[in-house]
């Protein structure tokens, strides 16, 4: 084993390292056009599918008429649940066994409107289009239950997982002198990436290629494989870019499916695209929910008890659970504390995960109700959360690993001018505008994983890291081109990084804000066995130049060699290569337990069940961040704009501030959306999404969005990850829609507890 | 109906002749019957910017145009904004050194409509570039870094 000196950069030493502001390597394609996304590949013979949906909530398919579609130019096929194949059913992705039953991604049932069932395939586009309009789905209806306000919906089903609790927070909450209960709700809302869902599916003979947008290369391989009954290694995923998935493109969807059957029926490839309308039902956004948030505190308030209820909706046949209690446990010291969840089925697409499931929503209860309880005992919104502050985590029971929370309120305190503000509501103005400066705190666990990376060091002295893992705009490119440049002491230019294709090393999901810490890590382990290598043969190879020299460590700086004490030869990667005959040198890296069998990888890169719990040891890891914002509501109109934001972050160490920075951002512009724009609208007589398109179902403009100031108050945290890093994706829209909510209390003296906050919950 | 024409059109200065049927967009032209595929698809119904691209140097969004509409119309898309040798237009470098991007979907209609929101004179201030950017949506939420690329290119396409 040779010993090498690696620098654990600060990017004091140059402007290339880890914690450095290289601009994204994949810039270049990305701004010219070339990137090529997933559907975008050119192939030969590819045909086109286009789905139809169900136009009912509720009840069943009676017939589909597909004789004109059929007749029509072009058309290939039509399928329905009448003469499509069954699949098999896939396990989920914790990789529980499935029932051994058929999976028919057309359905007769109809259990939520926007349903798939039938899909046209023809030579054209144009012609799939033309020809889906023709067919004439007949429908049994039976009444739906449209959303959680539903007369039928219920009470739902308790999930007892989700149950916390410790002390008596009932009794400490009715002898509590002063005591806030309300109820705060969030509605439906979608991730509405910019890129739709869809693949291109091609079977050559039992090996099917998909290329297909995926946070998850390895699992949606393992899915379309089950499906198919045919082994893992037939399935190959490719997604070289993803445009966007804030949680949506992590699993193989029944619009995958179709394709997929088609493309082997017609033995041809087969291109399917969602239309946007069909990306709010084709999956789920984010569940709505309703919370009830109780706080029992004394005078000072000092917090003596949380009970906290949740509700969440799903589907009918489908299980999705967003952890209502999962911020409330966990930001304030409390001693006596309660959670409960419930959820409900509707008759919705099943929910899924949107940015920051759980701890989103969860702040947007309790962040909202210490506001309320800052009011009512007549402390500053900022003092109470420094009077509440939780030293260690108050759950788990553990200390932090790191908590720059305290550091975030400061900094982010200052910078806004924080002391500045006047306390009482509808006192700051502006002419007609009211002014409201308001604060809430967010977080999101340290989600861990094991990960594989190859590294290898080319004849000519370059560099190239493999990995099946993705990058949708988070940087894994540039930050593992970093990584790896900085462990072999080579130029980042000198390093070119190959993601998105499951032939490449495996990598689990791209999901929870894990990927850097994952594969920072696994990089580095790769990058460095390939440097022992590289040294090894440098010292003990006859040819090599540092043969004579005796040397039991050599450096590797900006690609050249040379001997720690400077003596001897300085000699390129390349010119060492060439000397000792060899034209590369691969290494393999992961940070698996040494003994781990071949099974346990693949369940750790194909499922999420290996997952290291964020509480594990003697820690509990978690990202922290406060958000500072100033709302401008107009007095007589009632509309609500967000005109200035600070946020302070604790993300552990930055990889590349510059990229960690616009995803914080990217983070708080969502939040901005979820506050004051973005709701799903449902239909109550057809239990439909109307607004299921994006002049309707409002994101933020560029006009919506004012300057945002981000501090980094974050130290390397060594129980996160190898390198020191915590979560950057998820972690800085939780606390964006409560701290917007209270801004906008500050300055209207109106508490909205029903997002978003709309002109007409205002006047 | 199949019902086939033909079409001449000029992408970036080169001229194209296409057999397609006259329903076919712009975009749809671009991108599956040329693989210009850097103008992107984000919801073929004109909300989203994701798809400009210049006509006769005016933004222009390419899924609610037909092909046949621009026969005999000069179209730029962002394939044709560098120059020959490769030097990047100011604003693509711009775009790329304020990291106005992440995943890069909407960014070469970004692009587009800010070398028009620029050649317009609307590139003015902040909350003019706001304004004039507004119809290009980034879900990834670059639009401050957007709005300081535009700023920036602006003043050097001045100077």
């Amino acid at each position: 084993m040779t010993v090498h000196i690696t620098r654990h950069g600060d990017a004091s030493d140059g402007t290339e390292a880890v914690g450095s502001r290289l601009s994204r390597v994949d810039g270049p394609a990305k701004i010219t056009g070339a990137a090529k996304y997933a559907v975008e590949q050119q192939l030969d013979g590819l045909a086109y599918a286009v789905l139809i949906e169900s136009t009912i909530a509720a009840g069943k398919v009676r017939s589909i008429d597909t004789e004109a579609a059929e007749a029509a130019p072009g058309v290939l096929t039509v399928l329905t649940p009448d003469n499509i194949p069954p699949l098999k059913t896939a396990s989920d992705w914790l990789g529980t066994p499935p029932p051994d039953a058929p999976y028919c991604p057309l359905a007769r049932e109809i259990t939520f409107s926007g349903q798939h069932v039938a899909a046209v395939v023809a030579e054209t586009f144009e012609q799939a289009v033309a020809a889906a309009a023709l067919a004439q789905v007949s429908y049994d209806e039976v009444p739906a239950i449209v959303d959680l306000s539903d007369g039928n919906a219920g009470d739902g089903i308790p999930i007892d997982a989700m149950t916390k609790a410790w002390g008596d927070a009932e009794a400490a909450f009715a002898a509590a002198p002063v005591r806030i209960c309300a109820a705060y709700n969030t509605p439906r809302e979608y991730q509405a990436p910019m890129e739709p869902h869809g693949l291109i599916a091609r079977w050559q003979g039992d090996q099917l290629t998909v290329w297909e947008p995926s946070q998850w290369l390895d699992g949606m391989a393992r899915t379309y494989a089950e499906w198919f009954g045919v082994p893992f290694e037939n399935v190959r995923l490719v997604s070289p870019y993803i445009g966007g998935g804030f949680g949506s493109k992590a699993l193989a969807l029944g619009h995958g499916a179709v394709a997929a059957i088609a493309a082997r029926m017609l033995d041809r490839p087969v291109r399917l695209v969602m239309t946007r309308p069909q990306t709010f039902t084709g999956y789920g956004g984010r569940a709505a929910t309703r919370q009830t948030v109780t706080i029992g505190a004394d005078a000072d308030g000092i917090i003596q008890s949380i009970v906290h209820r949740g509700v969440n909706e799903t589907s009918i046949d489908g299980m999705w659970v967003e952890p209502l209690g999962s911020t409330t446990s966990i930001m304030y010291a409390t001693p006596n504390f309660s959670s409960r969840q419930n959820v409900v089925r509707v008759n919705s697409v099943v929910p899924g995960a949107m940015r920051a499931p759980g701890e989103n929503p969860s702040a947007f209860g309790i962040e909202s109700a210490i506001d309320e309880l800052a009011y009512e005992v007549g402390v500053d919104p900022l003092e109470i959360r420094l009077r509440n502050y939780a030293e260690q985590d108050p759950h788990a029971k553990k200390a932090w690993s790191t908590r720059q929370l305290r550091e975030a309120y400061a900094a982010g305190a200052e910078r806004f001018g924080w002391s500045k503000r006047s306390p009482k509501p509808r006192s700051m103005r502006d002419g007609n505008q009211l002014i409201g400066w308001g604060v809430a705190a967010g977080t999101y666990p340290v989600r861990r994983a094991y990960g594989e990376a190859m590294v290898r060091i080319l004849a000519d002295g370059s560099v190239e890291v493999e990995s099946s893992s993705i990058d949708m705009g988070q940087g894994t490119y540039t930050i593992l081109a970093q990584t790896a440049a900085e462990t072999l002491g080579v130029p980042a230019d000198n390093v070119v990084v190959k993601l998105g294709d499951s032939r490449f090393a495996r990598a689990g999901v791209t999901g929870g804000s894990r990927l850097a810490g994952v594969m920072t890590g696994a990089v580095h382990k790769a990058a460095s066995a390939a440097l022992d290598e590289l040294v090894g043969l440098a010292i003990s190879d006859p040819r090599s130049p540092f043969h004579a020299l005796q040397a039991n460590t050599l450096v590797v700086t900006n690609g050249r060699i040379t001997s720690p004490r400077g003596e001897g030869p300085e000699v390129s990667i390349a010119e060492l290569l060439a000397s000792v005959g060899r034209d590369r040198i691969e290494a393999k890296g992961d940070t698996m337990p040494a003994n781990s069998t071949a099974e346990e990888r693949y369940k750790n890169y194909t499922t999420i069940a290996m997952a290291l719990p964020h509480t594990e040891g003697d820690y509990s890891r978690y990202s922290w961040c406060a958000h500072f914002i100033e709302v401008r509501v107009d007095e007589d109109f009632g509309t609500v704009r967000v005109s200035r934001v600070v946020s302070a972050l604790d993300s552990g160490r930055l990889y590349n501030p510059k990229l960690a920075e616009s995803q914080w951002k990217g983070g708080i512009i969502m939040g901005i959306g979820q506050a004051l724009l973005e709701e799903g609208i449902v239909d109550r007589r057809h239990g439909r999404i109307v607004n299921n398109n994006l002049a309707d179902y409002l994101v933020p403009t560029n006009a919506d969005i004012p300057d945002i100031e981000v501090i980094s108050v974050g130290i390397p945290d060594p129980h996160s990850s190898v390198l020191g890093g915590k979560g950057v994706g998820e972690l800085a829209i939780v606390g964006v829609a409560p701290a917007i909510a209270n801004a906008v209390f500050h300055a209207t003296g109106k508490r909205i507890r029903d997002l978003p906050i709309t002109l007409e919950k205002l006047i | 109906m199949t019902n086939q024409t033909t079409i001449h059109l000029t992408i970036n200065g080169h001229q194209h002749e296409l057999e397609i049927e006259p329903r076919v967009t712009l975009l749809d032209a671009l991108r599956d019957h040329l693989g210009l595929t850097g103008t992107k698809k984000g919801c073929d119904q004109g909300q989203c910017g994701a798809c400009t691209v210049h006509v006769d140097g005016q933004r222009v969004l390419a899924c609610l145009t037909l092909a046949a509409q621009v026969e005999g119309r000069a179209v730029t898309t962002i394939e044709g904004l560098a120059e020959a040798d490769g030097t990047l237009h100011a604003v693509q470098a711009a775009f790329l050194e304020q990291d106005a991007f992440q995943c890069g979907y909407c960014t070469p209609g970004q692009i587009m409509s800010a070398v028009a929101c620029i050649r317009e004179g609307h590139a003015g201030s902040d909350d003019e570039i706001r304004e004039y950017m507004a119809g290009n949506l980034c879900r990834c939420g670059a639009y401050p870094h957007i709005v300081a690329a535009v700023r920036q290119a602006a003043t050097e396409v001045a100077s």
